[in-house]
């Protein structure tokens, strides 16, 4: 088929959207206590909350590094990654009291550090013919031109 | 009306891979041992409470009381099959308790056995394919091992209190030189720092050896009323307390298989093992400070750091110091993990917890033959299962 046919897609629907060239994480908010989730909740989960409905939000695209690994086995097949090799997983602080984990890029493995400012990025994780390009969210370092 | 409960006997096969016999047989032969043990035998038994296995028999639907009762003794009795994850063990053994404790029965054996598939655990099946599963979402999003976890936590406690990759690596020293004198752990061979750090990094900072792998054992206990372990004329080891529990909404754990984490001021770090601890403490009206010997889930070096100071056993960022200077040791200050720990058994999920018991209760009788704890009267075991389950439970002679 031809490749024009198949645009990037999210690698799961509703993880993230891009808004006017602006990559962002789809999550949820509480409408009574504002906690927010992600990915999107089916309830509010705080147990001192009595309402519980909530709504979707984007969630902040810029955080901090809470703490960090460098995966040096492939894991199993389940995950899919063109040109593997050992790579960050991230935990980052968004504010509001949501750490979310993910994939870093754009930097070299022994420059990680935590504390450092991150920003959420698009990046495809593999392509084939027959689906096109699947994209994953990742952090890249907030400041210079880190992201690919 | 609550009534004291004792643990009438003790039995589980060693742990190893052991491609020749299946789970139920590894069932049946723990089953043996705690039977033999207690000086009972199968028409003894009033009730049987399994751990629940994913992964082999229990006819598929986690039935393992009920298969192994068809395969010895149809005999009518209750039979309770209990999910827990990892956990599973600790759930089993509080059901038999209360079974025994509220009067309903006098003798019911609590099992737990297990053959483990080889590699990382994978994704169960039977969850959609979309945002609502997260371990469908952090496999494919980010292929975040279970190891990933562990290794997040533990460079932010070498970001935290400075903990060097040498006090991990001797963490992995310690569980090995206890195994080396237990006959039921696979891995007994001493090791060393070096050997430990030269081995292949998993997820930084974590090494192969300072992981715990994958095993097939199994484990099993005959709980009973003080009529029965008056029979038994051995030293009584009785239940002082035990307590399941789940998490805390806050918990700031990087919880497996989640792929976000909401924390709250004030909510303890692996909560749902720490609510366990204090239930258990409650009950048994004692402090950390009172326990002897502490079998805990250490599935990696940094659990064995930092677990004991989320008990409360003391300050976060001591437990570096603790180990560096043997106070953690067989007969040091608190004797943590003397059987060697998930480190040295390889981890067989649903049995774990179970042996854990088994483990404090010859601790406590002193039959621990080769890696003895002296004058060891208290004992505590604490486990975590997927789903933030927790489990801890307290034994005293």
């Amino acid at each position: 088929m031809m490749t024009q046919q198949h645009a990037s897609t999210p690698i799961v629907e509703g993880l993230f959207e891009i808004v006017a060239g602006t990559p962002k994480l789809i999550g949820s908010q509480c409408h009574a206590c504002n906690t927010i989730y992600f990915p999107q909740a089916l309830s509010c989960r705080n147990p001192k909350c009595r309402d519980k409905s909530v709504e979707q939000t984007f969630l902040p695209h810029c955080g901090t590094l809470y703490s960090y690994t460098v995966q040096r086995y492939q894991p199993p097949p389940l995950f899919r990654m063109d040109h593997w090799s050992p790579y960050a997983l991230g935990l980052v602080d968004l504010g509001k009291g949501l750490q979310v984990m993910g994939m870093l890029t754009g930097i070299k493995l022994d420059e990680i550090a935590i504390g450092m400012a991150l920003k959420l990025v698009v990046e495809p994780l593999y392509s084939h013919a027959d689906i096109g390009e699947k994209l994953t969210y990742k952090f890249a370092p907030a400041e210079g031109a880190g992201a690919a | 009306m609550t009534r004291s409960v004792y643990v009438l006997g003790a039995g589980a096969h060693p742990w190893g891979k052991w491609p020749d016999k299946p789970q139920l047989q590894l069932a049946h032969e723990a089953m043996n041992l705690a039977l033999a043990d207690a000086s009972l035998a199968w028409p003894d038994v009033q009730g049987l409470v399994a751990a629940s296995s994913r992964f082999e028999g229990g006819m598929g639907w986690g039935l393992h009381a009920n298969e192994v009762v068809q395969s010895v003794a149809e005999q009518g009795i209750p039979c309770i099959n209990v999910g827990g994850a990892c956990a599973a063990g600790a759930v089993a053994f509080q059901t038999a308790y209360a079974l025994i404790a509220s009067g309903q029965h006098d003798v019911v054996a609590v099992l737990g056995a297990e053959r483990m598939p080889k590699g990382f655990i994978p994704r169960p099946p039977g969850s959609p394919d979309d945002i609502s599963d997260s371990d469908y979402l952090r496999w494919v999003a980010m292929g975040a091992t279970n190891p990933a976890y562990w290794a997040i936590e533990a460079n932010r406690r070498k970001y935290d209190f400075g903990t060097s990759d040498e006090t991990l690596a001797r963490a992995t020293v310690m569980m090995r030189k206890n195994a080396s004198g237990n006959r039921l752990a696979r891995f007994r061979a001493a090791t060393s720092v070096e050997e430990v750090l030269a081995s292949p990094m998993v997820a930084d900072p974590l090494h192969l050896l300072e992981i715990c792998p994958v095993s097939d054992g199994a484990a099993a206990i005959i709980l009973g009323t003080e009529k029965y372990i008056r029979k038994t004329g051995r030293k009584p080891v009785e239940v002082a307390g035990c307590a399941i529990a789940t998490g805390q909404f806050g918990d700031p754990a990087s919880r497996i298989p989640t792929v976000s984490t909401n924390v709250l001021p004030n909510v303890s770090h692996t909560s749902e093992v720490v609510n366990a601890v204090n239930h258990a403490c409650e009950m048994a009206g004692i402090g950390p400070e009172d326990v002897d010997v502490l079998e805990m889930a250490d599935n990696t070096v940094w659990h064995l750091l930092s677990w004991p100071e989320l008990f409360g056993f003391y300050e976060h960022g001591q437990g570096d110091w603790m180990l560096d200077n043997g106070k953690l040791e067989i007969g040091g200050q608190l004797s943590v993990n003397p059987s060697g720990g998930f480190l040295s058994f390889g981890e067989a999920t649903t049995a774990q917890a179970v042996l854990q018991i088994c483990e404090l209760t010859w601790q406590l009788r002193g039959d621990a033959e080769g890696h003895q704890v002296p004058d060891a009267t208290i004992g505590m075991s604490a486990v975590l299962g997927l789903g933030a389950n927790g489990g801890s439970v307290i034994l005293k002679t």
